[in-house]
This record gives C-alpha cells, structure tokens and sequence, in this order.
C-alpha cells in the first residue's frame, strides 16, 4: 500500500533525472561537436602556415644556390626581385654581396643574423616586427647572402584560410623564446563571458621561423542546442504523464474491481446476517410453541391429568404461535423493497449489457469462454430502473457461466441478444450448458428454490420480482440442441 | 412449577426470552427436575449454587455476554456441572466451538421434548457420578495422610506386586514388621482387602513415593 502510494512520486523522480539526463547529453554532444571542428580547423591553419614557412625556406636556399642578380651573371640584373610578385607575402628581397652591404635601415641587425645563420648553417630570423605584421629571415651564403621580408597578413591568402571570418576564434601568431618576442593577432576573438573555452597552440613546422599558432574560442551558453533539449524535455515529461496518468488509471481499475468484489462480499454477509437474525427471532417463539406444547401433551398424559397447567401451557403456546407470526410480518415488512415504478428511466441495453459482460469478464477469461452480444438495433432503449436491470442481467449472466461449467471447454457458448418485439425490448441471455431439467423448469423462479449445491435459491426469484416490478417480465426456457435461455422483456421506452 | 426435595437435581436455565424460559422450566419439570430460572448471565455466574448437583442449559445468543464467553468462564472457574448449550442458528463452527470449550453438549433450538429431557437427565446422571468420584477421591487422600512414612513405602511396594518377604528384604525389614505394618494401613485406609486398597490407592501410592 505504502509502495504502491510512492510509486507515482518515484515516478515523477525518474522522469526528471531522465530529461535532465538526456539534456546533458545532447549539450555534451554538441560541445564536443563544436571541440572536434574547432581542432579540425586549427589543425588545417597549422599545416598551411607550417607549409609557408617551409616555402620560405625553400625560397631562400634556391637563392642561395643559384645566386641570381650577381654582377656579370647574367642578361637580367637582380631577377628576384620579381618574387613578390609570385608570392604575395614575401614584401622584400634583400641581397648582400660580399664585401657589401645590407640595404635599408636595418643593417645591424641583419648582419647580426647573418652571422648566426652563418653559424647555424641555415635561415635564421632577423628584425622582426611582428607588431607591424612583418618579419626578415637571413640565409647566408657566398658569395651574396640573401634576405626575405615577409608580410605576416597576406602568409595564407583570405580564400584558402579555414576559419570563419565572423572573428569569433582569436587567431594569434607568437613568437616564443626569441628576443625580441612578440605577437602578430590576426583576429581578437570572443572570449568574454560564459561558456566552454577551446584552446589550440602548435610549434611551426620550420626550424627557421620558431611561431606558435595559437587558437582560442569560446561556445557560449547560447550556443547550446536549446531546441533540441528542451523537445527531448518535452518528450520525456509527456511520457512520464502519459505514465502516471497509465499507473492511476490501472489503480483506479483495481480499485473498482475491489470494490465491486466487496460489495458481492458484503451482500452475502448482510443476507448471512439477515438468516441468523431471522433464525433467532423465528427460533424463541417456536422453541417456546414446541416446550409448551410438549409439555402439555405430557402433563395431559399423567394420571389423573394435570388439567390447570396443560392449560396454561397450551395459552402459552398459541401465544407464542402468534409472535411467531409477528416476527415474519416484521421481516416482511423491514426487507420490503420500495417501488421500482417510480425510478423508471429510459436505459441503452448496449450500454447496460456491455458493462454487465464487463463484470463477469473474469469469469469468461477462467472458462474460456467468449460471449457474443448482438443489440438489434444499436439504440435499443427500454424503461426500466438502472441498478435493478443490472442485477437482472448480472444474475443471468452469473447462472449462465455457473451452467457451462458443466460442459467441456471447447462446447461453451453464451449468447446475448437484445431486440425489439411487440413493443417490448426483449434480452435472451442463452447458454450451451445442460440446461433445466423438466421437473425444475416450473420452479426454478420460486424463493429457496435452488439446484445448486449450497445455492440459496433466491437470484432468480429476485430476478423475477425485480422484472415484474419495472413493469416487465422473465421466463425460461431450453433450447436446441442444448441449454438454458432465459428471456426479460421490459417495455420499451417512448421515443 | 413441580419441586421436590431439596437434595433433588438442580437444573439452571439461563435465557433471556422469558416464554423460552418458562415454556423449558415447565417441560423440565415435568420430569421431575428441579428448574432454577435465570434472565441475566451474569447474576447467573455470580449467585447460582455452584455446590449444587444438576445440570446447566443456556442459550448461545445472550445479551451482556455470549453464551461461549460465559461457557469459557464457568469452565476457567472449575464449575464441574455439565453445560448444555442451546442456539436457535447453530453452525459447525460454533458446535465445535462449543464443545472445544468444554460444553456437554450442543442442541438446536427448537427442541424436541424427548431430546432435551433425555440430555438433561444423562448429564445429571453425570455429574452425580462425577461429585461421587470426587468425594471418594478425597477421602482416600484425606486416610492416605494419615499413613507413616515407612507405611507409604511399604503400600507403594504391596501395589507394586511384592510379597511380605521381598517387601522386607526391599526395605531391610523382618517379615514379622512388614506383617504389624501391613495390617496398620489396612486399618488407617479402612479397606477389607487387598484389591481396595490397590484399587483405590495405587495412584496415591505411586505419587507418594519421593
């Protein structure tokens, strides 16, 4: 009972854990979603920057190797200073001829890197700007050295970049370890407020130009699949009402069954009270007839006979006879049954018969036996008083399935039909069991009058007290080739 | 109503229906028991004569307390008259109820005359021969007290079949004294001879012993 109280709180429970749950889940999917494309396009920029710098790379060895613009070698002088015009981002090409020296402003400083190049035996960075977007990376050689100066903001051209351009990722190239160090922020990003932060941060691939690229975002609150949370929500609230509302609905059906279980109880021991009641109130006067009579026959039969108390006795007796009868008048009278002419309404038989057939639907399923219901037609409405047709037909009913416990399984018929003859609605409730036997067939609407064992004799004798009060009738019969059926008319009711 | 002496069986009749009361006590009486009448069960269990010889009839269904309740308490308090229960609906249930309680007997309302009388007079006859067992038994009780304790040794070994001889050797005694012994009980027990005294007090004689 306690269990049973808890169940829909329990219920109620699991149903919010679950929607919170799935909630989480799908927020999660959809963050790692983000987290996976996020990488995916970081890892896409890293390999083109770290492609650039290994094209500088390469750019400055061939010029190292072949040595183009010397003086005298060749019919073009200085043939790379057309490289800006096949890279975008390469601004400069700077040349040292031996025993020259660097053009422009920055002479110290690249000749400073020259000599760590030289050192290093590869390209080395110099005078970088990274705050103007622009570095300078050294190679020496002999018997000129060369120098690029490269544009930091047209290294990957805006086409092939894989980020988005709404500038919520902040994309920053840093250079780490060197002096000076700096950074170059290609875009600021949003990384204010709440939410998850994604961080990327990877080495170039390039010996000679040591940047990280460094990638943050942040998904905010707002970006989280409401939508699809609050519909899985939805979901999950709509099924655990439908649940409940299901649960209750079955308690509710117990619950009537329990009662309508109880109610037979309880009328079975109002009747077991009512016997016991009229047994006592019946049993003293008649105890007191029999002593009193006994008694006198016995004074009566003494010699000489003992007249004056035989006397008394027998005044006794009959007035005890008298009370005797007196007691059956007031039981009469107490267990009366008020007039059923009065509360006569209009009543569906369909309606009436398919909730009857309801209640003895356990029955049918113990005997296997499945009852047909034909109403012809449908609206078939009589007059009659509710609760006592219903007794009525659940009496039938009830006698009927008891008679085809008789009979083997596969051989268990039971009919209802309702039709309309003579101005009458007409039920047969008929039965393939062994039927009445042709001694019982004239009794079997009389009080005590039972073939039952242990029955009291008094269902169908109610029955027909019951019709006749409404104004109707009910009578049996057997039928061909086998059983009993049983037919209540009642007057129709006026259209 | 028909009386006779005083010593006569006392039969009481406890129901709340005064024609059931009266109608009963007349046919009672008619076979010359006494009829002593009660409405209320309970100043019936306060005030009857418990020493009284006879019988009880009651109804089951009474007022105040029911007929088995009051069957239980009258038993609880050891009244030794026999019970007859009348119940005007008797069940099964409630006859082996009854009986389990210790009722003498169990009879449906309404009686037949034959019946009735015919238990009543068995149950009377009953109970006179259990007062009579009773009396016999304390008086053998009350004689049995007055033996010596070595008499109670050698009663217990007589009931135990042995002769004077082997009594004597059982207790170290001299036949001659098991003899003097022998014929002070048989005195003190007022018995004539040997099958008395072993029926009457081999029960004694056995629970006697330490």
């Amino acid at each position: 009972m306690n269990l049973a109280a808890r169940r829909p709180l329990m219920l109620l429970l699991a149903t919010a854990a679950l929607a919170m749950a799935g909630a989480v889940w799908i927020a999660r999917g959809e963050l790692a979603e983000r987290r996976a494309a996020f990488e995916t396009d970081a890892r896409i920029a890293h390999r083109l920057l770290s492609q650039r710098a290994a094209q500088h790379d390469a750019i400055l060895s061939t010029l190292a190797l072949l040595q183009p613009g010397q003086p005298g070698g060749g019919a073009e002088a200085a043939p790379e200073q057309r490289l800006p015009a096949l890279y975008p981002q390469v601004r400069q090409v700077l040349r040292r001829d031996r025993g020259g020296d660097w053009p422009g402003p920055h002479g110290a400083a690249l000749r400073a890197a020259e000599a760590a190049s030289r050192a290093a035996r590869r390209a080395v960075l110099a005078a970088t700007d990274l705050a103007h977007g622009t570095y300078t990376m050294v190679l020496a050689a002999d018997p000129a050295s060369y120098a690029l100066q490269i544009d930091l903001d047209a290294l990957v051209p805006a086409t092939e970049w894989p980020l988005p351009r709404d500038g919520a990722v902040r994309v920053a190239l840093v250079l780490d370890g060197q002096l000076p160090s700096g950074e170059r922020v290609w875009a600021p990003g949003r990384l204010d407020g709440r939410g998850w932060r994604f961080d990327f941060s990877k080495h170039l691939a390039a010996e000679s130009q040591p940047f990280d690229l460094q990638l943050a975002t942040r998904v905010g609150w707002g970006a989280l699949p409401w939508g699809w949370m609050a519909a899985w929500v939805a979901a999950v609230a709509a099924t655990g009402v439908a649940l409940i509302a299901w649960q209750r609905q079955q308690a509710d059906s117990r619950r009537t069954h329990e009662l309508l279980r109880l109610g037979q109880v309880g009328r079975l021991n109002a009747l077991g009270e009512l016997a016991a009641g009229m047994a006592h109130e019946l049993n003293q006067p008649l105890t007191a007839v029999l002593a009193n009579t006994q008694a006198a026959a016995r004074l009566l039969a003494d010699e000489p006979p003992d007249l004056e108390p035989a006397r008394g006795a027998m005044a006794q007796a009959v007035q005890q006879a008298r009370r005797a009868s007196e007691v059956v008048g007031r039981l009469r009278r107490a267990v009366e049954r008020p007039e059923l002419g009065a509360q006569l309404q209009p009543l569906r038989l369909d309606a009436v018969l398919r909730q009857a057939l309801d209640l003895v639907e356990p029955d049918c399923r113990r005997l296997g036996v499945a009852p047909s219901l034909q109403c012809e037609p449908a609206t078939l409405t009589v007059q009659g008083e509710p609760v006592a047709l219903e007794q009525i037909v659940h009496n039938l009913l009830t006698n009927a399935l008891h008679a085809l416990e008789g009979v083997p399984a596969a051989q268990r018929r039971l009919a209802l039909d309702a039709s309309a003859a003579d101005g009458a609605g007409v039920l047969a409730v008929r039965d393939s069991g062994p039927g009445i036997a042709p001694d019982a067939l004239p009794h079997v609407f009389e009080p005590f009058f039972s073939t039952r064992a242990g029955g009291l004799g008094l269902g169908l004798s109610l029955c027909e007290t019951l019709a006749a009060g409404m104004g109707g009738a009910l009578t049996a019969h057997n039928v061909a080739p086998r059983g009993a059926e049983f037919r209540l008319s009642l007057p129709l009711a006026a259209a | 109503m028909t009386m006779t002496a005083s010593s006569s069986p006392l039969i009481h009749l406890i129901d709340d229906d005064a024609a059931v009361r009266d109608s009963l006590a007349l046919l009672i009486s008619t076979v010359g028991l006494r009829v002593q009448t009660w409405a209320d069960p309970l100043a019936f269990a306060t005030a009857f004569d418990r020493e009284s010889i006879g019988a009880i009839v009651m109804d089951v269904r009474m007022p105040g307390i029911g007929g088995l309740a009051l069957l239980d308490r009258l038993v609880g308090e050891g009244v030794d008259q026999p019970i007859v229960m009348l119940t005007g609906h008797g069940t099964v249930d409630l006859c082996r109820r009854a009986f389990k309680s210790g009722a003498a007997e169990f009879l449906e309302k309404p009686v037949d005359d034959e019946l009735l009388l015919e238990t009543l007079q068995n149950a009377v006859r009953a109970h006179v021969r259990s007062r009579q067992r009773h009396t016999a038994d304390r008086q053998a009780r009350e004689r049995f007290a007055r033996l010596s304790e070595r008499e109670r040794e050698v009663l217990a070994l007589i009931v135990g079949g042995l002769t004077n001889k082997e009594i004597g050797r059982a207790l170290g005694l001299s036949p001659r004294t098991v003899e003097t012994h022998r014929a002070n009980l048989f005195d003190k027990l007022e018995a004539a001879t040997l099958a008395r005294v072993i029926r009457q007090y081999a029960e004694l004689a056995e629970a006697g012993l330490p």
